[in-house]
């Protein structure tokens, strides 16, 4: 499936900002097998001084930019062509929980895609009795790793209601669990906090959805947004699945990523630090088109 | 008396005599023969020539060097953070010459060891994929800095100055106990340590061929530079600021070596290059010796919530422009399981075996070793496997397992098999000991000595001596300082004499001079407000104590005068019905708060007077009531206050950095003198407030002297304010303001004044002709005003 992504940020700070340096990872990347960057552009209202990219260990692009002038907002802009391959997933190939954690066992390696990475806490999401006890019961039927990622992914679905209101951007999985309410950023952290509960090594991964359903199916929550998901390891065979539990679905043809982390910290849009004392707020617009 | 009772003569120095060693524990000074070791023989004799009173006195020398020279450590109890002085146990620990070359050895081993682990862990992962280092080490470990992966260090090294604890094992041997790579701390101490106790000991220590520690300073500072020679040479200690506990090391430090003391925000990063901000504008630095831990570098990749970091740090590190010292990322070599694999990865990588062994480690993380650790519970010290301190220093998460309780030990045992990789096993840590001298008496304690590392363009280099820990008690875990151990210096005795080294050069050797204009902008925007709040309070307790001497004769604080007066105070926050005004505190310790950034900047007596002047302050607070009673206050409070202005400006070299103290000193003083002026010379204001005025302003006998007048408006306002020769006046304020501004960076290019020199040039013009008739106390207040500005401008120039 091709793809046209647009995306915008806009900061309007309350006062003036004398200067700023940011780290921006909104632009998508290629992934062998998963999907093609055809086309992507970045820019930046005003323009930065300074501007550089380079690629984070994860794999992902990240943009560094350096304004020295006072400016009073910030746009960001991307917009991309992507192919997303429509991959059929193979049949459930993933091992039992024992066997993985001896296939982990045996996986001596720190790459990048290692799963090591994605098992102990990370800077968002720290390891939480309450949400492993929550995973290990929605899972107790589970004969396989994948069989039980999905059966979470089904039951914070179940369980959680979307609400933007309930929660913000610095939310952490124990509150969001608490309130049993939150955004995609919000389930996709609890999902991450119960599957590594589990032994089940999981990430984050930051994109967009296709703002149009196809015909006859209903438009999918968060489609107007960033959005975000998780992919959690089912062994050497099956290797990376993505789940979205905000949708209750594996993640396809209609999920394009910018890119992937252990939570919310490693892939944030964007970090900056600013020379003001003011806050600011935040518009955010998305289009996902298909071209063909 | 105990050996003459035995019919036997005193066996050795009497010192000796009552020195009970722990059952089973070595002891540095007395060998398993109960005799004395060499060189301790010599040293105890000497102690006996002294003798109690003289060796007491001595001690006492030393310790009153540490606090005359401001030594001091921070710790916690809970909340609170409090300064210390630093705990010196005076008898210095001896280390033969054999000891020190197996140390040594040893220890340049395991640097290279090091270097080699961590190049390899930020670097091609070899180590990981040939299963000599499991993978969770690395991929848990939270000082595994992913942003750093594949960034080669520009210098080609990540390690560049190491600590380690070492302790002495039962079987006699030297022990590794735990490597500092991080942002090892305490060098400076150790230079402290040694100054203190040849303080005391001079002629024991030049008779003992102790070797010297200048040298292994020198060829580190050497090295700082020639580094960092290419890129403008400029190389600084990145400290996280004075709240850190080893806050007054790297100041000293930094004044020692003369390396800037710089923290986050005094750098910015430009097109991949660390700039500091100076008052001369942005500099490049090229080499920053680090004491700040690596995730709190930049707040852009590493730990976002850091508020004393720098963005874009580690872009600089990537494009290779600067020199970190260590590298981030290092902290993960502190990790306590690693050691468990390091005797494996030396046989491996280095085709040899430790030459110092370590602390013997199971990582539970591994089967064969979680039962290991299972099966001899009570006799391990069992702790988390990624904590970085010591485990003889971790009181609340490494307990040896018999302290465990039977419920608690189940417990244990089900959490270690549950996660082992969290967990690690390590074997008992047992000190020797040596001697201190507590109450005229020598007592054993444990002991662990901590050794620095540098690298030098030959190399490893190892800091001979310096710094051993002693522990408070008989107990190996009360060695923490936090928790009442003490530190002692150490010598490593030379069997022939020693070459005497000072930092200073040497004959033949060029004279390097730092390049000026370095003075960074947060450093010269606290000297301007040092200045300033030192002023403030000058004139505040002026103010008090002409109020309290006239409340104090005519006991009534309704009279117009006092009124006139209190109403001014309020304006400046200051209750005129407190004896020791609260605002008064505040503005004292605005000054203290002030020189505490920029301790590396002035010297220790001017520390010590100014924190003298707020402890005295303080008691004064406690107990002085207004009247009479708070005159004298004010009166010992001025002093002392003259005191320290006296030290600092007597002592300050003229550089930058005393010119913006003296700004901050002059623009204040000419402020409140112009203020204090407009409120007493007002057409409402009662009875003998001129009288007052010139007497706040210490100019009763210079105006009995050059007016043949009663005091009046007119003549007051020609002395305070338009006199050019009375050194209290505003316009000898200004006439000194105009000069500085003139001489700082920038002051005057292509032969134009700066802004803050044109406006200086128009406030000194306009008094110089104004007639004192013509000074109302409107125009008074404009021009108290106008100098504000004035300081604005010299902000928005320097600091912004």
């Amino acid at each position: 499936m091709l793809y046209d992504v647009r995306l915008s940020l806009n900061y309007d700070y309350k006062a003036t900002v004398h200067g700023g340096r940011h780290l921006v990872r909104v632009s998508p990347i290629s992934v062998p097998g998963v999907q093609r960057v055809v086309a992507s552009s970045l820019s930046f209202e005003p323009r930065p001084q300074r501007e550089s990219s380079f690629t984070d260990f994860f794999g992902n692009l990240a943009t560094t930019v350096t304004f020295l002038d006072p400016h009073d907002s910030l746009e960001i802009r991307l917009t991309a062509r992507v192919q997303v391959e429509d991959i059929v997933r193979p049949a459930d190939l993933s091992p039992t929980l024992p066997e993985l954690h001896q296939a982990i066992a045996r996986y001596w390696s720190v790459e990048p895609n290692s799963p090591h990475h994605f098992l102990a806490s990370s800077p968002r999401v720290p390891l939480d009795p309450a949400i492993s006890r929550y995973a290990a019961s929605a899972t107790a039927d589970a004969a396989s790793v994948f069989s039980a990622a999905n059966a979470l992914c089904l039951a914070i679905h179940r369980d959680f209601a979307y609400d933007p209101k309930a929660t913000d951007v610095q939310t952490l999985p124990s509150t969001v669990f608490a309130l049993r309410k939150g955004v995609c950023q919000d389930f996709a952290h609890v999902m991450i906090a119960g599957l590594r509960g589990l032994g089940i090594p999981a990430g984050y991964v930051s994109g967009f959805l296709r703002t149009n359903p196809p015909p006859g199916k209903p438009r999918l929550e968060g489609a107007d947004a960033m959005h975000a998901w998780v992919r959690a390891w089912c062994g050497q065979h099956l290797g990376w699945v993505e789940f979205d539990p905000t949708n209750a679905m594996v993640a396809g043809a209609d999920h394009i990523s910018i890119g992937h982390g252990r939570d919310y910290s490693d892939i944030s849009p964007i970090v900056g630090v600013l020379k003001t004392h003011g806050s600011h707020e935040t518009k955010q617009s998305v289009d996902v088109l298909r071209v063909e | 008396m105990r050996n003459q009772k035995r019919g036997k003569p005193p066996a050795g120095p009497s010192i000796v005599a009552g020195y009970r060693l722990l059952p089973g524990v070595p002891d540095e000074m007395i060998d398993a023969q109960g005799a004395l070791r060499p060189g301790w023989a010599k040293l105890m004799a000497a102690f006996d020539t002294l003798g109690p009173t003289e060796l007491a006195a001595r001690f006492e020398r030393a310790d009153q060097y540490l606090r005359d020279a401001g030594v001091f450590y921070r710790t916690y109890d809970g909340t609170e953070s409090k300064e210390r002085d630093w705990p010196l146990a005076h008898v210095p620990l001896l280390i033969s010459e054999a000891d020190w070359a197996r140390i040594s050895a040893g220890l340049i081993q395991r640097a290279e060891l090091l270097e080699t682990v961590v190049a390899d862990i930020y670097g091609d992962n070899t180590l990981v994929q040939q299963g000599l280092l499991p993978p969770e080490l690395v991929a848990r470990n939270s000082e595994f800095l992913r942003p750093l992966v594949g960034v080669r260090p520009t210098s080609g090294h990540f390690l560049h100055f190491c600590a380690f604890e070492l302790g002495r094992g039962p079987d006699g041997s030297w022990w590794v106990l735990g490597d500092r790579t991080q942002a090892p701390s305490g060098a400076g101490f150790a230079l402290e340590n040694r100054v203190a106790t040849t303080r005391a000991l001079s002629d024991i220590y030049s008779d003992m061929n102790v070797q010297r520690l200048a040298g292994f300073f020198r060829g580190f500072r050497d090295t700082l530079f020639d580094d960092a020679k290419r890129d403008g040479g400029r190389v600084g200690i990145l400290t996280p600021g004075q709240l850190n506990e080893t806050y007054f090391e790297h100041a000293y430090i930094a004044r020692y070596l003369g390396l800037m003391l710089l923290e986050g925000e005094d750098l910015v990063v430009e097109d991949g290059k660390v700039m500091v901000r100076t008052v001369s504008g942005l500099k490049q630095i090229s080499a920053l010796w680090r004491r700040m831990d690596a995730s709190f570098v930049d707040p852009l990749e590493l730990r976002y919530d850091s508020r004393i970091g720098t963005p874009g740090m580690v872009d600089a590190l990537r494009h290779g422009s600067i020199s970190m010292i260590n590298a981030l990322g290092t902290g993960l070599l502190e990790t306590r399981a690693l050691a468990a694999f390091l005797p494996r990865i030396a046989r491996k990588l280095l085709g040899d075996d430790l030459l110092l062994p370590e602390i013997a480690t199971w990582w539970c993380g591994q089967p064969g070793e979680q039962r290991h650790v299972l099966d001899h519970l009570d006799s391990m010290m069992i702790g988390p496997a990624f904590a970085t301190n010591l485990p003889f220093e971790d009181q609340q998460n490494t307990r040896l397992g018999s302290d465990y309780s039977a419920t608690d030990k189940q417990a244990l045992r089900e959490r270690i098999l549950a996660d082992g990789v969290n967990f690690v096993g390590q074997e008992r840590v047992q000190l020797s000991t040596a001697p201190v001298y507590v109450d005229g008496q020598l007592q054993p304690r444990p002991i662990s000595l901590r050794v620095y590392a540098a690298r030098t363009s030959d190399g490893w280099t190892i800091m001979p001596g310096g710094f051993a820990r002693v522990g408070s008690g008989a107990d190996a875990s009360a060695i923490a300082m936090q928790r009442g151990g003490q530190a002692a210096d150490v010598w490593v005795m030379s069997s022939s004499p020693v070459e005497r080294i000072s930092l200073l050069p040497q004959d033949g050797q060029k004279l390097v001079r730092n390049s000026p204009g370095s003075l960074p902008s947060r450093a010269a925007d606290n000297l301007i407000w040092l200045g300033r709040y030192a002023e403030r309070c000058e004139a505040t307790v002026r103010i008090l104590r002409a109020y309290n001497a006239r409340l104090a004769e005519l006991s009534r604080p309704q009279m117009p005068l006092l009124l006139h007066c209190a109403a001014f105070l309020e304006t400046i926050d200051v209750d005129a019905a407190e004896g020791m005004p609260t605002g008064l505190l505040a503005a004292i310790d605005s000054a203290v708060r002030s020189a505490g950034q920029i301790r590396d900047r002035f010297s220790p007596d001017g520390w010590l007077a100014l924190n003298d002047l707020q402890k005295t302050a303080l008691r004064f607070a406690k107990r002085v009531q207004p009247g009479d009673d708070s005159t004298r206050a004010m009166t010992v409070l001025l002093r002392k206050l003259a005191g320290f202005s006296g030290l600092v400006h007597e002592n300050m070299y003229r550089f930058a950095g005393w010119r913006f103290l003296e700004l901050g000193r002059r623009l204040e003083r000419a402020v409140q003198m112009a203020r204090t002026t407009a409120w007493m010379t007002r057409p409402e204001a009662p009875d003998g407030s001129v009288e007052m005025l010139l007497e706040i302003g210490d100019s009763v006998m210079t105006h009995r002297r050059r007016y043949s007048v009663a005091a009046g408006s007119q003549s007051a306002i020609d002395l305070l304010v338009l006199d050019p020769l009375n050194p209290r006046s505003v316009l000898f304020q200004l006439t000194e303001l105009r000069a500085q501004i003139a001489k700082l960076p920038g002051g005057i290019e292509d032969g134009q004044l700066s802004q803050a020199g044109k406006a200086a040039l128009r406030l000194h013009t306009d008094l110089r002709i104004v007639e004192p008739a013509d000074m109302t106390p409107e125009r008074l207040d404009r021009l108290a005003a106008d100098i504000g500005i004035l300081s604005s401008l010299v902000a928005a120039a320097y600091f912004v």
